[in-house]
């Protein structure tokens, strides 16, 4: 039986209230396996929870901490692991503000990575950091507030790489922010929504979003507790914590949850689950169809007719990515109809619209988009394909126009700015200040992407705001270039940054150009090349595709003396690279 | 049948070098050094299984295991099968 909670939810704006509504959903079930987990190396057998082992232990996870104050913001910073899923939910149901940081890569040097780490903790005004043993001995004389330990499944064999040394980096007491209030009184977690230095800030997402979101979702999806999620998306992201994680829980529906590193390296696992489990949801990047049609041929061929809806989402939808992934798996029951589309956003929680169950994903030919908004011809990234895939109809409630740079609204098949209303809109930003509002011109959100509607639908086809998506990981070019700038031998301020289209897996790889302080020359510059990559590596998390050493006054500035990104660019894909 | 070692460390040197565009020296770390990312180490595996007629089951693999070219040999000899 499908029960599908359709209809208002009457009282569910306070915390309090959603989490009553939580515990009556999945009390009301108790025995329904809700939550799977897998953990190397034993793929074959996720740690499972019904939905009552589920309250049990993420009550009992959250009390063994001890936290004594109320309202506290606790940082989580853990490997995927069944304790993080459950952590997270025992802590919003004791009235704590969880954020979910991003765990390293493996491959990060140890040492810096947590020197690294310290400043960035530092600047958080936070109650409490949630960590490994290890990692929470190592950090905690240099953090302003308490590092508690939790251990976790297969933990022992991930903190390994962290030497058993405390860390020596300290910062002066003044340069930490004050902590003295939760970010709103009706924060229910936080978002980190990209940013990996200093700056890093994160969406507060309150009760009365959340309930929106996921009802509107839930009905645009017509999904029920007989729904199954699979997912290998990290919580730290909106795709994974919202779509692939709270979804299925607010409708005691199974989600079965795979680590990023385990499925890059095994993608075969998320069709296992998806035929073992019959899982009828999952979301992920573009670039995960294109990979996934690419390693087909090698695997087992699993039943997939089952899945309602695997969407693409959190990349722009290429459509070479999506016929890929139909033409490998056609035999393995994947139908067209299953292929969907989402536009989504940590600032409004996650979806913004949703391509309706059912119907074949709409496409619009290039040549039928006017661009004639010749003010927008400074994007900071444009789809250069010869169709452009919908990304689907608002949510109910949600409000899309397009803006062109005149402030005018644009007809139907002419792009502009993407702007959005909805309840489930931000308030505002948690980071190094405290809580900041964010400003909104009635009540709409200007997303910094650019799009076009046609037939009520949306095709999100470029972006002004110059973020890399890289695998649907979202990476500041500020950042990098931050971190660039801080090594010596570089031109300080003489560092770009930028995307660089990655055709065979239709995402992009990041690229740097950082001008030599002293006279060129190629040994000096491959040994900073070694250092910028490594410390990219370890601040940012993602290696960089292309470093680019150059002398003095390569980097291209605009007319008014400013470094540009976008001719920088260019310059470099004309005469750096061969994108064959 | 498979191919014998010094074949798949050219290979594994061609493959690596053409990802990284510009020709790997021997003990040059590829992964830690962040000279190329996951992505990357995708497409070195495909490079790899193109040009030596084999299949890289990745089930037990970490991109650390591609990380220099004595590394990728060493883990294609453990893991990889001939083509069907």
């Amino acid at each position: 039986m499908r029960a599908e909670f359709k209809g208002e939810m009457p009282g569910v704006t306070t915390n309090a209230e959603f989490c009553e509504e939580l515990r009556k959903r999945l009390l009301a079930q108790p025995e329904r396996p809700l939550l799977r987990v897998a953990v190397a190396p034993d793929f074959e057998r996720p740690v499972e929870f019904t939905a009552k082992d589920s309250l049990d232990r993420a009550g009992q996870l959250a009390s063994s901490l001890g936290i004594t104050k109320e309202r506290c913001v606790v940082l989580l910073l853990l490997p995927h692991s069944p304790e993080l899923f459950l952590v997270h939910l025992g802590l919003v149901l004791n009235g704590h503000i969880p954020a979910i940081l991003a765990w390293p890569t493996s491959r990060v040097d140890p040492e810096k990575y947590q020197r690294n780490l310290v400043h960035q903790l530092c600047h958080l005004p936070a109650d409490l950091l949630i960590t490994l043993p290890r990692l929470a001995e190592n950090l905690a004389g240099s953090l302003p507030y308490p590092a508690r330990a939790l251990s976790v499944a297969n933990g022992a064999s991930v903190e390994k790489v962290f030497p058993v040394a405390p860390v020596s980096e300290r910062l002066e007491r003044g340069e930490f922010p004050a902590r003295n209030a939760p970010p709103t009184p009706d924060a229910l977690f936080l978002q980190f929504s990209g940013g990996t230095t200093g700056a890093q800030k994160a969406i507060v997402v309150t009760a009365g979003m959340l309930a929106h979101q996921l009802k509107q979702l839930g009905e645009a999806l017509r999904f029920s507790d007989a729904d199954v999620v699979v997912s290998w998306l990290p919580l730290y992201h909106d795709m994974g914590l919202i779509a692939c994680f709270w979804l299925p829980l607010w409708h005691c529906a199974g989600s079965v949850q795979i680590a990023a590193n385990d499925w890059v390296m095994n993608p075969e696992l998320l069709l296992k689950y998806t035929a073992r489990y019959k899982a009828t949801f999952c979301w992920l990047p573009n670039f995960s169809f294109s990979y996934l049609a690419l390693r087909g041929e090698q695997m087992q061929t699993y039943s997939l007719g089952g899945m309602r809806a695997w969407i693409n989402c959190s990349e722009p939808v290429r459509s070479k990515s999506v016929a890929e992934f139909a033409a490998a798996f056609a035999e393995s029951g994947v139908k067209k109809e299953s292929l969907h589309a989402s536009y989504a956003m940590a600032e409004t929680v996650f979806a913004v619209t949703q391509s309706e169950p059912g119907r074949k994903l709409a496409t619009v030919q290039r040549s039928r988009v006017r661009h004639e908004n010749h003010a927008h011809s400074g994007l900071a990234f444009d789809l250069i394909d010869d169709v452009y895939v919908s990304s689907g109809k608002p949510l109910p409630d949600t409000e899309i126009k397009i803006v062109a740079a005149d402030g005018s609204k644009c007809p139907d098949f002419v792009p502009g700015e993407i702007h959005v209303r909805t309840p489930s809109l931000f308030s505002g930003y948690w980071g190094a200040e405290g809580f900041q509002t964010h400003s909104l011109s009635g009540g709409w959100h200007a997303t910094g992407d650019f799009g076009f509607i046609a037939d009520g639908e949306l095709f999100v086809i470029g972006r002004f705001k110059d973020i890399v998506i890289v695998g649907g990981n979202n990476i500041f070019p500020e950042d990098v270039e931050a971190v660039v700038n801080s090594v010596s031998g570089i031109h300080a301020g003489r560092v770009v940054a930028f995307g660089v289209e990655d055709q065979e897996f239709g995402t992009q790889g990041l690229a740097v150009v950082a001008e030599m302080k002293d006279e060129f020359n190629e040994d000096a510059a491959l040994e900073l090349e070694a250092t910028i990559r490594k410390l990219i590596l370890t601040a940012i998390g993602t290696a960089a595709r292309y470093v680019s050493l150059v002398p003095q006054k390569w980097i291209v500035k605009s007319t008014a003396g400013k470094i540009s990104r976008r001719e920088t660019r260019e310059r470099f894909l004309r005469e750096r690279i061969s994108l064959g | 049948m498979m191919p014998d070692s010094s074949t798949i460390r050219t290979a594994a040197r061609e493959a690596a070098s053409e990802i990284v565009g510009r020709p790997v020296k021997e003990g040059w770390r590829l992964v830690t050094s962040g000279l190329i990312d996951s992505l990357s180490v995708l497409k070195l595996i495909g490079l790899l299984e193109r040009r030596l007629g084999i299949t890289i089951p990745p089930e037990t693999l970490q991109p650390e295991d591609f990380d220099d070219v004595d590394l990728i040999v060493e883990t294609v000899e453990r893991v990889a099968k001939p083509h069907a």
